[in-house]
């Protein structure tokens, strides 16, 4: 019941975040006339092809990687939590986040983008599944993942791992066009977004989404001990295994598009569990709708604000984030669940 | 008549062998109760014959095959297991949590139909849940989430039926509807094991009592020859003198 009325008013807000979105949102100085745009298909004055280039091959296209890299995000952060059975994981907190970073950055670094598009996503899913396999041995104890050691473990990757790719960004400092660029795409942004950029967002999100979908009773069952899950007939490390590869997928796809954007697959599938509770079969399509409607808003935000602000989409999503991890923080000293 | 059997296992863990050639029966229609001291290796042995727990000698047989060749649902549909805690850290609602019981019914990415609901519905009337059964498990006590473990197990509809502790935690009036729900069963046609240090409650119920010790099971047979004074001093060190003289009999306050 609560299921259905959150879905019948998130897809509309969605849609109406887009459309505002088409609407208001600037690319640098310039505001393409929308309204015109539109009155232009009927017949009446032409617009300006160059507002026309910017609606159609810079607008568009950002709108949709973040749409899908929303979506990406929350759904990974809404599998990772169930897999590793502990509410703080997430692509973020674990390391999934930074290991693909890294691989974007040494791909953009030596040069590898010039292989093609996907370079840049395998290397960050490379990196990904590499940091992330790490954390799944170092915090693993007695078959569990108890907050504190994930966190520890997550904790003591990312700092290694950012440590690495600073490393990398310095190293590459002679060739000032490539750091400018790492350093650019890591504090995360839409900006400059094209079509091929679009297509491997959505073509991500479809894929790993299509993997992880028939495993939604699954990812219910493993959020119970691993004996319960096995008696009920699932093989527990294999489809976890499974559903990491898949959270994995969705992170680096994203990542490798915008940067390091924080805290979405953190806080979205907390607040869809709010809305709707934590029976998979309803949390993973209402945290993927939760997250593009979060990450078309605050882009949308960061279009709008000044200029001058030059307001950067990671800073944005981090506001809105730490705060809600504080929140998780305060209600875990008063002795809640999380 | 099935059986579910635990053939001379042996079990390590770490650089301890919890279990020695222990061998036990779980047969359809009887009611075992398996006891021994803190850490003798009753969850241990559970865990080994729901195939949860690596063997390192012996077998385990469902219909006379070894555990291992069977599907992970097939498994899941014959052999039911009740943890010691419900343990998830999200706000599942006692009905979801029961409805966790009908997964091994269905292949992957296929919705609850109307004989899965139906099986919930009977499951949490057997535990007299149903007044709290829509809340989060969270909120609940102790005794009801163990209710709704048992309710999870029931819903599977699986022919043997293996609980860990199920009456820690439980006020006396529900321990006892939860004996007469077992014995039901059993009677019925379920095989049903209960690891329990409850032995004034369940050995009255039971079929056969047997007792781990040393690894293995060291005593096994109906209940007032198993719970010989001289078996209760071997496996639990306590003399059961004029107090425990009809206790296997009848069941006493």
């Amino acid at each position: 019941m609560i299921a259905r009325r959150a879905g019948r008013w998130l897809t509309p807000l969605l849609a109406l975040f887009a459309v505002l979105y088409l609407v208001l949102a600037r690319e640098g100085p310039g505001v393409v006339a929308f309204g015109e745009w539109v009155v232009s298909w009927f017949g009446g004055a032409a617009i300006d092809p160059i507002d026309r280039f910017l609606f159609m091959n810079v607008r568009l296209p950002r709108l949709l990687v973040a749409a899908f890299g929303g979506a990406s995000l929350a759904l990974a952060g809404a599998v990772m939590q169930a897999t590793f059975r502990n509410p703080l994981a997430s692509p973020d907190l674990v390391g999934t986040a930074a290991g693909a970073a890294l691989g974007g950055a040494l791909a953009i670094v030596a040069n590898m983008t010039e292989l093609g598009v996907v370079a840049a996503p395998v290397a960050s899913l490379v990196g990904a599944l590499g940091t992330t396999a790490l954390v799944f041995v170092l915090a693993r104890s007695h078959g569990r993942f108890a907050v504190a050691t994930l966190l520890l473990a997550g904790i003591a990757l990312n700092t290694l791992v950012g440590a690495i790719t600073s490393f990398v960004v310095t190293l590459s400092f002679e060739n000032y066009t490539a750091s400018s660029r790492v350093l650019f795409w890591l504090m995360g942004g839409l900006e400059a977004r094209n079509w091929e950029h679009a297509a491997i967002t959505a073509v991500g999100f479809a894929l790993f989404a299509a993997m992880l979908v028939p495993r939604r009773r699954e990812l219910d069952l493993l959020t119970l001990h691993d004996d319960t899950a096995h008696s009920l007939g699932v093989d527990a490390p294999r489809v976890r295994r499974w559903l990491v590869l898949c959270a994995c997928g969705l992170t680096a796809t994203t990542v490798s598009n915008t940067g390091g954007i924080a805290f979405v697959g953190l806080v979205v599938p907390h607040l869809a569990r709010l809305l709707v509770g934590p029976s998979h079969r309803v949390l993973l399509p209402v945290s993927a709708l939760l997250g593009a409607l979060l990450l078309v808003a605050s882009d949308l935000a960061c279009s709008l604000a000044p200029p001058q602000m030059s307001l950067r989409l990671g800073v944005v999503t981090a506001f809105l984030g730490a705060p809600y991890f504080l929140f998780l923080l305060a209600r875990c000293r008063r002795g809640e669940a999380l | 008549m099935n059986e579910l059997v635990a053939a001379d296992l042996l079990v390590a863990l770490g650089n301890r062998q919890v279990l020695r050639r222990a061998t036990l029966a779980v047969r359809q229609q009887r009611m075992t109760l398996l006891a021994g001291r803190n850490g003798a290796g009753k969850s241990t042995l559970l865990r080994a014959m729901i195939g949860a727990c690596a063997v390192d000698r012996g077998l385990v047989l469902l219909e006379g095959q070894p555990l291992a060749v069977w599907l992970g649902r097939e498994r899941a549909r014959r052999v039911a297991f009740v943890p010691q805690s419900i343990d998830t850290p999200f706000e599942f609602t006692g009905r979801e949590i029961v409805a966790m019981g009908r997964y091994p019914h269905h292949a992957a990415g296929e919705d609850l139909d109307a004989s899965d609901l139906a099986a919930i519905e009977r499951a949490i009337t057997a535990v007299d849940a149903a007044a709290f059964v829509d809340r989060p498990v969270p909120t609940l006590s102790g005794g009801e989430q163990r209710r709704i473990a048992v309710a999870r197990a029931l819903a599977t509809e699986a022919e043997f039926l293996l609980l860990d502790e199920p009456t820690a935690n439980l006020d006396l009036e529900h321990a006892l509807q939860l004996v007469t729900l077992l014995r039901r069963l059993a009677n019925s046609g379920a095989g049903v094991l209960v690891a329990s240090h409850d032995l004034n409650l369940f050995a009255p119920h039971c079929d056969e009592v047997a007792l781990l010790h040393d690894g293995r099971v060291a005593v096994e047979g109906p209940p007032a020859v198993a719970l010989a004074e001289a078996n209760v001093r071997m496996v639990f060190g306590v003399a059961s003198g004029a107090a425990t003289g009809a206790f296997p009999r009848d069941f006493r306050l």
